[in-house]
């Protein structure tokens, strides 16, 4: 009867239901997790590489643009503009500092990014609204600044006009830029250089990096590894940059989600072989009595298998299913791989199946002489 | 009349050392053709450990064992192919899986020997029907009286059209009424289906249904 595991598990549905539904959640996390992760790769990623730079430069010692405390002083840049092997007239200061900016009267994270209009840094132009006044930032006279105005990031749900209070300063919405969230849905305001050394800084001429891009005909590793040499700061291209943001701000502090992750395979595994073993040791009686009527081992593990294999199956395929909903409806950014679910899938499908087919194996060395005693 | 079963000297021990216990000693036992033989005898004189022997479910640790004239490798032998092409099997607590009706109850036996579907459709139903219980094809164990759980066992193993029928107190749960009807079906699929029937009871009532009663004592068989 080719649907005799199929009745067989009609009858026990309410542990089959909780069994994929144990497989489905685990499933789902294994993905999610992987899913927040890549999405903190890719949003850690997205603005370093729209901003066009070749070189990042910080402090000696910072041990990177975005990884230790960096501040630089200005004078830097008149160095930089003539660096060999540096675009002429491409560096750009860049403040890139954490805040907590009040909006609506809430306390929000955020980072504050300070650039030269028209420069590297940030963006160019808005999708809605204008860009910040600029400053003059050779001419520059703090008694005198330009307004306190900020691009925010699109998806920050603010309209322009809107203030939001950095510090002690109230600072107006003027336009909107395309959305480049930084790690973990954390939005980027953008103003003017000045501005932001006046408000977080306390007006001194100090910037966290700075950054170029490389002179035409020019490998950036080459340049980037010239200026290292400087005793007083230290230079990366953006692929180092890139990776030192990742190993920071994803890889280092996500080792304890990925041990999760193996973690919850291994949970998935023993659900499935646990809950597998102890329906076997439940139905010990029926398999004794399927072989003293002349099953199989190859016969009982068949129906035992199917059983496995189908709820490993639905409740996988589910899991993976659900791990796109969850995302879509998460609070953050989360990006899942396809392939890499795929492959994440397959291998929760081996690890379920695997462990069901140890506990059935266990199950067939059921002697057929207790079909001689006890009850079904 | 030629033997459809015959063990000679078998010998099953339990446990090891001083534990060791003797369920069945050197029994000679033969069961002939269309035989109904009740193996009769006191709890724990081993009774069920001979049938299982019989039935190939136990191997035994000395002794032969021969099922319709062919003698039986019991070390190399796939006994599961023997058990259901050969000997049938009634339990005396039914074993109906609780998730099948009736008619698939007996279907799955003949889905073991690999029968087709159909050809086990048909020939459940005529069976369930030969005991009775045409009107329960489609009842689970749950719904079923113990008498007509155990019509459906009977049915069960006669599903593959096996040499002997090996019933271990078939009657012990079921009261003197479902008992006596019981005994009439068994005798009359013994007469429509030529089938060798022995039956393990306690119950001496059921002897004169029998042609040949054996008396076990202590693992030994006392009276053939």
């Amino acid at each position: 009867m080719k649907t005799l595991f199929l009745k067989d598990m009609r009858y026990r549905r309410a542990r089959v239901v909780l069994t994929a539904l144990g497989i489905i959640v685990l499933i789902s996390l294994i993905l999610l997790l992987g899913g927040i992760m890549n999405g903190m790769r890719i949003q850690a990623r997205q603005y370093v590489a729209s901003t066009g730079a070749d070189v990042w430069i910080s402090a000696e010692g910072s041990g990177g643009a975005f990884i230790g405390f960096s501040m630089v002083v200005e004078e830097y840049m008149a160095f930089l503009n003539s660096a060999q092997g540096l675009a002429p007239d491409s560096a750009s200061p860049l403040v890139f500092a954490q805040a907590r900016p009040t909006v609506r009267g809430k306390s929000t994270k955020a980072i504050v990014v300070g650039y030269k209009l028209g420069k590297l840094g940030g963006p160019k132009h808005t999708i809605d609204g204008r860009m910040f006044t600029a400053s003059n930032f050779e001419d520059y006279r703090p008694e005198d600044p330009v307004p306190y105005e900020v691009v925010i990031d699109e998806k920050m749900g603010l309209e322009i006009g809107q203030q939001i209070t950095l510090g002690n300063e109230k600072v107006r919405v003027v336009g909107k830029a395309e959305s480049r969230m930084f790690v973990l849905d954390t939005p980027l305001l953008f103003m003017d250089v000045r501005i932001a050394q006046k408000i977080l800084f306390g007006n001194t001429p100090h910037v966290n990096m700075m950054i170029a891009k490389a002179g035409a005909n020019q490998q950036p590793v080459q340049v980037a590894a010239g200026l290292d040499s400087l005793e007083t700061i230290e230079a990366r291209t953006l692929n180092q940059t890139l990776n030192d943001i990742i190993a920071y701000y994803v890889d280092e502090p996500m080792k304890a989600v990925q041990f999760l992750r193996v973690m919850l395979w291994v949970a998935a595994g023993i659900l499935v072989g646990m809950i597998t073993y102890v329906t076997m040791l439940e139905k010990t009686q029926e398999i004794g009595v399927l072989k003293a009527v002349g099953a199989s081992d190859y016969y009982v593990m068949g129906l035992l298998l199917k059983q496995v294999v189908l709820i490993s199956a639905v409740g996988v395929l589910l899991g993976f299913i659900f791990s796109y909903v969850f995302a879509a409806a998460a609070p953050i950014f989360v990006a899942i791989n396809f392939v890499e679910s795929i492959i994440v899938a397959c291998i929760s499908f081996i690890v379920c199946c695997g462990s069901g087919y140890l506990a059935a194996r266990k199950a067939i060395e059921v002697d057929p002489m207790i079909a001689f005693r006890g009850e079904i | 009349m030629a033997a459809v079963v015959e063990g000679i000297g078998l010998t099953k021990r339990f446990g090891t050392g001083d534990a060791t216990v003797v369920a069945v000693d050197a029994v000679d036992i033969r069961i002939e053709e269309s035989e109904l033989v009740m193996i009769m005898g006191d709890s724990g004189c081993g009774k069920t450990t001979l049938i299982s022997l019989l039935g190939c479910i136990l191997t035994p640790d000395a002794g032969e064992l021969r099922i319709d004239n062919a003698p039986i490798d019991l070390a190399n032998e796939d006994l599961s192919v023997i058990r259901h092409e050969k000997i049938g099997f009634v339990f005396q607590l039914f074993h109906l899986l609780p998730y099948l009706t009736a008619l698939e109850n007996v279907m799955v036996a003949m889905d073991i020997a690999g029968t087709k579907p159909v050809e086990a459709e048909n020939r459940s139903t005529e069976l369930l029907a030969q005991v009775g219980l045409s009107d329960r094809l489609h009842h689970r164990p749950a719904q079923l009286s113990g008498g007509e759980k155990q019509r459906v066992s009977f049915a069960r193993a006669l599903a593959n059209r096996p040499k002997i029928i090996f019933a271990d107190e078939p009657t012990a749960n079921l009261d003197s009424r479902q008992s006596d009807n019981l005994m009439n079906l068994i005798q009359e699929l013994r007469q429509e289906h030529q089938t060798t029937i022995a039956i393990v009871t306690h119950h001496e009532g059921l002897k004169e249904n029998a042609d040949r009663v054996i008396q076990m004592k202590d693992g030994r068989i006392v009276t053939a």
